[in-house]
């Protein structure tokens, strides 16, 4: 068995509802593995998002460590987090978030020079080669914006790959996609979760998603109930 | 439009890149925002050209005058409060081995009489060699050779209207005393008044100067000598006199005008006003412009973008409205200028002082977006899977 990419320890998360702090996330442990197509289901208000959130460093954790291979993680500044996000994270939204102002190439060259610093010809052509594997390229200069709703999640995709991160995070990413665009969005995540060097989590309530699946874990009420892994029910302290 | 392109792709960052292209697409809040930077160009700049053209006109007669030291009866504090000074202390100065040439100068206050009878408050200059000291230097009408004839004057063009249109080679009395119009000068013009230019004689008579008796005398020394020796030499040469650079006694006059006529304080604040009317739009706009775009500048933060980034992007897109306002600023400013010269309105702008209001205006526009960047760098990446 491969070692995980990712490992939660414990994590938690309270938030401040302006009346009392509730916890909306339990002390959950999880860890992430590689050439993996992790589902993470649940209702609405269930704490996926925020434990995806948490997973990405976008979200402190209120308790317990993260580590990223070896590393810990958890206690990291915000410029620190920043950088661990960048070098090992790929996002896919809800919505792509394309930038309007930039062009679809431009919208993946911006995740790797988010920081500064001039883009190199290998960074361009790499972005090209990923349009292109998404069907895209003869849309690379074309305003982000003129692009249809599937399009653009497949140019999220590919903003998401840019930095060859380690781990590729997916929030919903066919909730506003037609079953169509939806397939195609699904076979690609399905496909690039063949990587041995990299693990695809992907937060959903749609149980059309479950078959694509390596792996199944599913969220009730902050706790994880179900765990494809492990195929027992638990995992929740 | 390739070529810039490929310029901005090879050398610009992305992350700057990204800023510019924010701007360029969000195009309204853009104009709005370099509207404020134009505003603050344009106002505090035409305020600016209105002080600097009535500081020219406070010490024009010093600044025009060719000499380099000027003798003056003691604590003297602007050139128009002179006192009266023998006038022999000419040829006293004429014999020092470094003076070039000495000439006295009278001047004061008296009444033009209109053709329809009225009287109008000039200010006469009277010269002994208008060539070399103090002269009229830009003619409408006429020449230098108008002050040689023993009655000739030069008004100025814009100060005709107010003196009733006189004529060339018409006859006028200034404080009773006949004079006839040989020369209309072009803008030329001082603080306390019509300047009315003439001999030395008819200046006597008409400002009825005591006999032996100048306001000033001016000296122009020979080259490489060593001013400010000169005017210790002076000074020891006339205890009871000040002696001063034409450079000293034209601060010394402005200063004077500045502090007792209320015009620094008044400047400064209609000056102050443009400032905040300007920082107030950018603020709004900039302020606006970051709360429109929370959830892109939350995906930057999502895609690793640091804190510094985002003031980054922010800050550059405060540069370029900046830069932007300050290049169209300086168009209508231009336009201004031009449109003032040799009008009535008193208007000047040194170059060195374009770099100073530059520089002014990128950091007032940088203090309008310091509101939009606070907010801008608070954006919690989180915000986006909200």
């Amino acid at each position: 068995m491969s070692e995980a990419i990712l490992k939660l320890e414990g994590i938690a998360r309270d938030f401040y509802d302006g009346r009392e702090l509730r916890r909306v996330l339990k002390k959950t442990d999880l860890e992430i593995y590689p050439a993996e197509f992790t589902v993470i289901a649940g209702p609405s208000g269930s704490g996926k998002t925020t434990l995806m959130t948490i997973i990405g460093l976008v979200l402190q954790p209120s308790e317990g460590t993260i580590y990223i291979g070896d590393k810990k993680v958890a206690a990291y500044s915000d410029t620190e987090l920043a950088n661990l996000r960048m070098r090992n994270f790929g996002f896919v939204f809800q919505q792509a978030e394309l930038i309007p102002a930039l062009s679809v190439v431009e919208n993946l060259l911006i995740a790797a020079g988010v920081q500064g610093g001039s883009i190199s010809s290998v960074l361009r052509e790499k972005s090209l080669a990923l349009l292109e594997g998404f069907g895209l390229k003869q849309y690379s200069h074309v305003k982000a914006q003129k692009l249809s709703t599937g399009q653009k999640q497949r140019v999220a995709i590919g903003r998401s790959l840019i930095n060859d991160p380690k781990v590729l995070l997916c929030d919903e990413p066919t909730s506003a996609l037609d079953s169509e665009s939806s397939t195609i969005v699904l076979d690609t995540l399905k496909r690039l979760s063949k990587d041995s060097s990299r693990g695809v989590v992907m937060v959903t309530h749609d149980p059309r998603v479950f078959p694509y699946a390596d792996r199944l874990i599913k969220l009730e009420d902050g706790g994880i109930t179900y765990d494809s892994r492990n195929s027992t029910e638990g995992g929740t302290q | 439009m390739q070529g810039m392109r490929r310029f901005l792709k090879r050398w610009c960052p992305m992350r700057s890149l990204a800023a510019l292209k924010m701007l360029l697409h969000d195009r309204s809040t853009t104009a709005g925002s370099v509207l404020g930077v134009v505003a603050i160009v344009f106002l505090v700049g035409q305020q600016l050209s209105v002080l600097f053209g009535l500081f020219n006109y406070m010490s024009v007669l010093v600044d025009h005058s060719g000499a380099d030291i000027w003798v003056c009866t003691q604590n003297i504090q602007n050139i128009n409060g002179a006192g009266f000074m023998p006038v022999r202390y000419v040829d006293r100065i004429s014999g020092l081995p470094d003076v070039e040439w000495v000439e006295p100068l009278v001047f004061g206050s008296a009444s033009f009489r209109t053709r329809e009878g009225q009287y109008q408050p000039v200010q006469v200059v009277g010269l002994r060699n208008p060539r070399q000291a103090c002269g009229p230097w830009r003619f409408y009408q006429g020449a230098q050779d108008a002050l040689f004839d023993y009655e000739g004057i030069t008004l100025d063009r814009l100060d005709l209207n107010v003196l009733g249109s006189p004529q060339m080679n018409h006859f006028y009395e200034i404080g009773d005393i006949r004079t006839k119009v040989l020369g209309i000068t072009q803008s030329i013009r001082g603080f306390a008044g019509t300047l009315v230019f003439t001999n030395m004689v008819k200046a006597k008579e008409i400002l009825k100067t005591p006999a032996g008796r100048c306001k000033a005398i001016l000296i122009k020394v020979k080259p490489d000598t060593d001013i400010s020796a000169m005017i210790g030499v002076l000074q020891k040469m006339f205890p009871r006199n000040e002696v001063l650079t034409t450079a000293d006694l034209s601060r010394r006059t402005r200063a004077y005008y500045i502090k007792n006529t209320g015009i620094g304080g008044s400047f400064g604040f209609s000056t102050l006003i443009g400032a905040l009317v300007g920082i107030i739009i950018i603020m709004l706009t900039m302020y606006t412009s970051v709360l429109n775009r929370t959830k892109e500048f939350a995906v930057l933060r999502a895609l690793g973008a640091r804190k510094i980034d985002i003031l980054i992007v922010v800050a550059s897109q405060s540069l370029i409205i900046a830069a932007i306002g300050i290049f169209i600023g300086f168009l209508f400013l231009a336009l201004f200028l031009a449109g003032t010269l040799d009008s009535v309105l008193p208007s000047y702008m040194p170059t060195w002082i374009l770099f100073y209001h530059a520089g002014f205006t990128l950091i007032m526009a940088m203090l309008g977006s310091i509101l939009a960047m606070r907010r801008a760098i608070k954006i919690e990446p989180a915000t986006v899977f909200r």
